[in-house]
């Protein structure tokens, strides 16, 4: 229903500005007004914007998206393709992101320490205010001062340094997401029933903290698909990667309406898929959520 | 309330040393975007031929009087650069140089630094050297700060207004209202914001000249970062509607829109004031975005975004990344201190 939503008004904005992939072989002396209207029936162009879009939608369901204006090939093919790049740089940008905020949330709560919770406040900060573009231009800034040349910069570094960029507000989410709920569960009663059976205090934390304390970090988790694809345009943009976020980028350049629409469906589709995960892993996670009738 | 008890007299005081550091920085801000043509040495799309991409120009001190010498291109190809120690030149304060309008009135050309010479030609100074096109870095930097201050402030004013105004009446107005709203903004909030700008972005032509691509730029934060605002006016005026003063109020007979507006509103303002101050860095960051990624404020006019691109000359990076970088750096400044003032102001 909400992907119905945004792409119908994506849609309306796009044909309500007026304008297509068209418009620009107007500049073009050796085209006439006959070829680009004969174009515009063959692409379709001349229909009203509610055929358009119900022919759109019609073919997005059966998975035909259209073919770009401007490659010249299937939307969705190329989506598929170029969205492989970005599944892995996002899912490298999450291990990253869980490295950092687990054994620290947990060694937060182990030791009580005001250095370490001291260093956990000032992480949060650190991360939460760089922005992605800074990070990213700092990496490549890194990478070309590592290597003599700039074209053979080993991929693997660069791709390790872009997934890091990525990362940085999701460690920053995860980390006071995680660190605050396990305090918060250190507080409950059925820790201080644990505690007082004689469990070590390790025991107590892995075994009877952390999993009511993952539960709302599962669901942040899944709601910051959406940020991560949003990042991906500026850091694969920056370093130079081939992925979704640098398709969109090319598609607004070139207003390859197609494209743009193919995108921003499937961004939307991803982003409520990664929700439903979120959701299905809290019920894999806490006994309590799958009784309730799921 | 609790928290702030515990925290106890110690630390809140840190904090609000804190907070007035980053206050501190945003005033900086705030004075390069209002005095840009007082601060800039030169003009911001004055090209320098004679000496392109040249590296910041150091700073020496004969006795106590600051000079610089005129950098010489030794290398037109590979862009290096010496200095011609054999002359010097001082620098002087309040000098006069090409002309602009002081806080949109007054005409002047009286700038706050500049290059002092006796025999009419002087070097320039570029403290964070010059781009391709022989323009003061420096200058633009200033220049960029301004249109990327301005367009984000006046961006969140208008996103606050559109987001209060829907989560004003999505919280007071009936429940079909509030389901429709809220299923709206929960679905604006779960999208992918920079795609969803570029999305809009893509409906309009890409070229466009200075003030439009400003009024443009503001279009799409408005369309897009209400969500937020809304979300958070909702749940105040849900939380406030119930409570004696605002029944007492109803039970007066005093008018819907009067009650939302007079009764209610000012007393969430403070957290909507806090809310939207977080908001001022994403919007200039969705600007720098944009310019960087060719979509936003194009050349000449420089902007944060647009400055930025300039990275992508990887052997300039390579020899002078602080140039290149300082305004990814003024950027980082900014979130920062904005970060410590919300920060405190939650607390």
């Amino acid at each position: 229903m909400m992907i119905l939503i945004v792409s119908a008004v994506t849609f309306a904005l796009l044909g309500f500005a007026g304008g297509d992939a068209l418009t620009q072989l107007r500049d073009n002396p050796q085209i006439s007004e006959v070829t680009i209207e004969r174009l515009r029936s063959v692409y379709g162009l001349d229909q009203p914007l509610p055929i358009r879009y119900f022919r759109w939608l019609s073919g997005a369901v059966t998975g035909d998206l259209g073919e770009s204006t401007y490659f010249r090939v299937p939307v969705s093919g190329l989506v598929r393709a170029r969205s492989i790049s970005t599944f892995l740089l996002g899912t490298a940008a999450f291990a990253i992101a869980l490295t950092f905020a687990v054994p620290l949330s947990l060694a937060g709560v182990r030791y009580k320490s005001r250095t370490i919770a001291a260093f956990i406040d000032s992480l949060i900060l650190l991360t939460a205010s760089t922005p992605r573009i800074v990070l990213a231009l700092v990496a490549l800034a890194i990478s070309v001062r590592l290597t003599a040349s700039a074209m053979d910069t080993s991929s693997s570094v660069l791709f390790w340094l872009a997934a890091l960029a990525l990362s940085a507000p999701l460690i920053s989410v995860f980390l006071a997401q995680f660190h605050g709920e396990l305090q918060r569960t250190m507080r409950e009663d059925f820790i201080k029933l644990a505690r007082a059976k004689g469990l070590t205090e390790s025991t107590v934390i892995l075994r009877h903290a952390i999993r009511p304390a993952l539960n709302p970090v599962l669901t942040i988790a899944g709601l910051s698909l959406g940020s991560v694809l949003g990042g991906s345009v500026i850091v694969e943009s920056v370093l130079g990667r081939q992925g979704l976020g640098t398709l969109m980028v090319s598609a607004v350049r070139a207003r390859d309406l197609p494209l743009v629409m193919g995108i921003v469906l499937f961004t939307s589709t991803a982003v409520w898929l990664g929700n439903a995960i979120g959701e299905l892993l809290q019920a894999v996670n806490d006994k309590r959520i799958r009784d309730l009738g799921y | 309330m609790n928290e702030q008890l515990s925290t106890g007299g110690f630390t809140r005081r840190r904090t609000d040393r804190v907070a007035v550091v980053g206050w501190l920085v945003i005033g900086l801000f705030a004075l390069c975007a209002v005095f840009a043509g007082f601060l800039a040495p030169y003009d911001h799309s004055a090209q320098s031929r004679f000496e392109p991409s040249a590296p910041a120009t150091r700073i020496h001190f004969s006795g106590l009087t600051p000079i610089i010498h005129p950098q010489r291109v030794e290398d037109p190809l590979r862009r290096t650069y010496s200095e011609d120690t054999s002359n010097a030149f001082p620098l002087g304060f309040f000098l006069r140089g090409y002309s602009y309008t002081l806080l949109g009135i007054v005409e002047t050309d009286v700038h706050l630094f500049g290059v002092r010479s006796t025999s009419g030609i002087a070097p320039r100074i570029n403290l964070l050297g010059t781009d391709q096109l022989g323009r003061d870095r420096f200058s633009r930097l200033l220049y960029a700060i301004r249109f990327s201050f301005i367009v984000a402030l006046i961006g969140v004013l208008v996103a606050c207004l559109v987001g209060i105004l829907i989560g004003g009446v999505s919280g007071y107005a009936g429940r079909l209202m509030d389901t429709f709203l809220m299923g709206v903004t929960d679905a604006m909030l779960a999208l992918p914001t920079l795609i969803l700008i570029l999305g809009v972005r893509a409906a309009f032509p890409l070229e466009l000249p200075m003030t439009r691509a400003a009024l443009l730029l503001l279009l799409i934060f408005a369309l897009t970062g209400w969500a937020d605002m809304a979300r958070l006016t909702r749940g105040l005026v849900l939380s406030l509607r119930t409570r004696e003063f605002v029944v007492a109020a109803v039970a007066l007979g005093v008018s819907q829109r009067r009650v939302l507006f007079r009764h209610i509103l000012p007393n969430i303002l403070p957290s909507l004031r806090t809310r939207a101050l977080l908001l001022l860095p994403t919007f200039l960051l969705a600007e720098v975005a944009l310019s960087y990624l060719g979509v936003g404020l194009q050349e000449p006019e420089p902007s944060l975004g647009n400055m930025l691109t300039a990275a992508s000359d990887l052997d300039q990076l390579r020899s002078q990344p602080f140039n290149i970088l300082a305004p990814a750096l003024a950027v980082l400044l900014f979130t920062l201190a904005i970060r410590l003032v919300g920060r405190n102001e939650r607390a």
